[in-house]
């Protein structure tokens, strides 16, 4: 008889759920299952339903009258997640119980409320036999993650914004209206506007008004003065012409970096059609940042010694360690360290070659590994080799030698410097990576052909080359022949492949993340590597010229009919591990201990944890994409 | 046995019970009178609401009953029971005692559905079974004065709480809704360190006297 009454009430839940999706939607099998199970309980404001805390959840909750809030738990604060209220109809938790996890927020009752509630095992099962709800809840899952990425990203710019960073877009922060002439304007009256407005720089332009090029208050004594030149004659023939330009929506980083790359003070904004904004100076950027980047390049560039250089090393450190403070993110960082590791590099060779005698050697100097790749950490060692040419086969031998001699003062010098030496001798000092272009050629097409696991390691070093000093061509012609090689044999690029998905993003299938003993994880072995290595195979079998991993699935992946939205998530995945590989190296350093790439998961926020978490998701997804393709 | 025969003096000539009520009666009588003094969480309470031909205790006569229980703080759509008291109205009240065993019994205006029922049980099982009673009535305003000073009726609260039911002046229907109410009443008793049936009773009733004075 207690069976009418029941049928009674688990009608009146039916028709309260059928009024909320995914409830509406689902299976009547389903939905009676939910029903008859559903059990009433009430909860007074302010009482708290579910903690982290708890534990792994033991029931699925339908709100059934009130008002519940979910809020971060923990450190999470400090990045402002907004917390999410749910109404009637509404469910909580959905991916700590389908993970048997903890939940990572807290939910408790902001008004007096009624929730109907399910044991985790009858969740799991209606997980079973309702495609709807099973859908509901990855979906679920997905925006969740997607939007803590989007959390993450706006908290950045929130801070940045607050602080007055470096991420302020070119337009604000010119300053006044663009002075400018034309090419056949007369230097004496474009000089004497110069010095009226005190300008440190006058723009010209053509009649579309599109910067044509500059003449700095820099260029006046050289070109002017000690030339004689004549102030009569047109501007046109005195200013440096492409001038370099940026517009107006790049951040001042962007602007930052342009000028720490081409050692210029001024940069033209130009607008979407190239009409020029205004002129963006040094010190338009010294005034959001302390440390100047071009007195670093500066420091560079002037260094007599390595005495010099060694104190640029410093300030490049220090630079980027402000840098990270001031939450930067992963990609523009790590293109700061690697442009001013260039350009010390560059000047180390410039005074090597001052005391070594290299007349009529025609070279190039190589970086390989996360250098190649520009993705230099505070903590990377050396990995370099010299591509040279030589017409003359008896002058190979001699040639050599003296590069190698040449090259082991470099490697010195940078060790010097900060950049250690590598242990694994990948150094243009060790004469088997003192090649010419042919040699080159036949080693990497040996590699290629034979692909045995010492093949494979080198491959995944030497393939990211990059010329760093000296001629670009070697540089072209070299890739350009690997491309073509590589992507002649489909057996090694599947051998790759083969060897990219030995390492697994450590995700555990019952705790969040599998540590390793001592409770860390390698966030370069079992994180960015993964994303690196797949990058790499990628850019070999489409032909991608570049040797950053960003760029390479950018460019790589649309190729293979990865949509825009599913690359972006990957590479906010990767950037984010590099980020915190950044991170975890600028505490360490302070902290005067070696530099190193773990991380414990425990001692990051929920939110980092959980992006930690979905970035390696993303690893996942890609290696799967990996798997697929080679049918492995 | 001597109760058992008493009993079937007692109920004269009332048509005889179904061997199943005989069953339920035969399992009440053999339960003892719990203490309630088991926190709420432990405690299994039955909301019981009845429905009547109308509102004169002289005349009107009960014909149907609604109980959902609310064990350990939740209200599970299984321990629910509804009978109609026609056509045998005996082994419906037997029944109804199978549910509710000795449990505390909630009910919103106890003058009207406790007298109802101890009649109907002396009429139709021939003697009146003990329980705690627990009114909402009072139960009610004196946990929650901000929404309601004074007793209301169940329509007021309902409001006071946005309490919704599936259909109005039907015993079950009404019980879901008193029911949701008594949660809301548990959690709040709790709260004013009002932990278990006989003190929430004792609550209500010293409420009810100073309502008196």
């Amino acid at each position: 008889m207690s069976n009418d009454a029941t049928t009674l009430l688990v009608g009146a839940s039916t028709d309260f759920l059928r009024n909320f999706s995914p409830f509406n939607r689902m299976e009547a099998e389903a939905l009676a299952f939910v029903a008859e199970r559903a059990v009433l309980a009430f909860h007074a404001r302010g009482s708290e339903i579910l903690t982290p805390e708890s534990g792994v959840p033991t029931h699925f909750y339908i709100v059934q009258r009130g008002k519940i809030q979910a809020r971060q738990a923990g450190q999470a604060t400090v990045t402002e997640y907004t917390s999410l209220t749910l109404g009637a109809g509404e469910c909580f938790p959905i991916g700590a119980i389908s993970a048997r996890r903890p939940s990572t927020n807290a939910y408790v009752a902001v008004e007096d409320s009624f929730c109907f509630q399910i044991s985790a095992d009858d969740f799991l099962h209606l997980m079973q036999i309702s495609p709807v709800f099973h859908l509901f809840c990855t979906q679920y899952i997905a925006s969740l993650l997607s939007q803590s990425r989007q959390q993450l990203q706006s908290s950045f710019a929130q801070r940045a914004a607050e602080q007055q960073t470096m991420t302020t877009a070119l337009g604000k922060l010119i300053k006044q209206e663009p002075v400018f002439v034309t090419p056949d304007t007369p230097t004496r009256s474009a000089l004497e506007r110069m010095s009226e407005l005190h300008l440190g720089c006058m723009v010209v332009v053509d009649a579309e008004r599109r910067p044509v090029g500059i003449l700095t208050q820099s260029d006046l004594l050289p070109r002017v003065i000690l030339a004689g030149f004549d102030l009569a004659r047109p501007i046109g023939e005195l200013m440096t012409a492409n001038p370099h330009q940026l517009p107006a929506s790049a951040s001042a980083y962007d602007a930052a970096l342009e000028m720490a790359t081409h050692g210029v003070r001024h940069l033209l904004v130009v607008d979407s059609d190239s009409v020029l904004l205004g002129v963006v100076s040094e010190r338009d950027l010294f005034s959001l940042q302390r440390i100047s980047l071009r007195q670093i390049r500066a420091g560079i560039d002037n260094a007599a010694d390595i005495a010099a250089l060694q104190r640029a090393s410093k300030d490049i450190r220090q630079l980027a360690l402000n840098l990270i403070a001031q939450g930067i993110g992963a990609e523009q960082l790590t293109q700061f360290i690697s442009a001013l590791n260039d350009a010390l590099t560059r000047r180390i060779i410039t005074l090597a070659r001052e005391r070594h005698d290299l007349v009529g050697i025609e070279f190039a100097w190589f970086a390989f590994g996360s250098e190649g790749r520009h993705e230099q950490t505070l903590s990377t060692d050396q990995d370099n080799g010299i591509i040279f040419r030589c017409a003359d086969a008896k002058q190979l031998k001699e040639t050599r030698a003296r590069l190698v001699e040449f090259a082991r003062t470099v490697n010195e010098d940078l060790a010097a410097c900060g950049f250690p030496l590598c242990k694994g001798n990948i150094m243009a000092s060790n004469p088997e990576l003192c090649l010419t272009l042919d040699e080159w050629k036949s080693r990497f097409g040996d590699w290629i052909r034979e692909p045995d696991p010492q093949a494979l390691l080198n491959a995944s070093i030497f393939f990211d080359f990059r010329v760093l000093y000296g001629n670009e061509r070697f540089g072209d012609q070299l890739r350009s022949a690997l491309n073509k090689g590589a992507k002649g044999n489909s057996a090694f690029l599947r051998m790759m492949a083969a060897n990219a998905l030995k390492v697994m993003p450590p995700l555990g299938r019952i705790r969040d993340f599998v540590v390793e003993d001592d409770g860390t994880i390698d966030l370069k072995k079992s994180g960015a590597r993964l994303f690196v290595d797949v990058a790499r195979i990628l850019a070999l079998r489409t032909g991608v010229e570049s040797s950053s991993t960003v760029q390479r699935l950018r460019q790589g992946s649309t190729k293979i009919g990865m949509s825009q939205e599913e690359v972006s998530a990957i590479i906010d995945g990767f950037n984010f591990i590099q980020l915190l590989r950044l991170r975890s190296q600028h505490l360490e350093t302070e902290h005067d201990s070696a530099d190193d790439n773990r991380v414990d998961p425990e001692s990051l926020n929920e939110l980092d944890r959980r992006i930690l978490k979905e970035a390696f998701r993303q690893a996942r997804k890609l290696q799967l994409r990996l798997k697929l393709d080679y049918q492995l | 046995m001597s109760w058992l025969s008493r009993l079937k003096t007692a109920r004269g000539s009332q048509s005889p019970l179904s061997e199943e009520a005989e069953r339920a009666l035969e399992a009440w009588h053999a339960l003892t009178e719990p203490a309630h003094e088991q926190p709420h969480f432990e405690s299994r309470y039955v909301v019981l609401n009845t429905e009547a031909t109308g509102l004169d205790l002289e005349r009107d006569r009960l014909l149907a009953v609604g109980a959902i229980a609310i064990d350990g703080g939740l209200l599970h759509p299984q321990d629910a029971y509804y009978a109609q008291l026609e056509p045998s109205p005996g082994d419906a009240l037997a029944s109804l005692l199978g549910f509710t065993g000795r449990c505390p019994l909630v009910v919103f205006n106890a003058t009207f559905n406790r007298t109802l029922l101890e009649r109907a049980f002396a009429r139709q099982l021939g003697f009146t079974p003990e329980f705690l009673w627990i009114d909402l009535y009072f139960l009610l305003p004196s946990l929650f004065p901000e929404r309601l000073e004074r007793p209301g009726r169940l329509a007021d609260w309902m409001a006071a709480f946005e309490i919704e039911t599936f259909q109005r002046h039907h015993a079950l229907g009404d019980a879901w809704a008193i029911a949701q109410l008594f949660l809301a009443a548990q959690s709040r008793a709790l709260s004013l360190a009002v932990t278990n049936p006989r003190t929430l009773a004792d609550h209500a009733h010293a409420y009810r006297q100073k309502l008196k004075v």
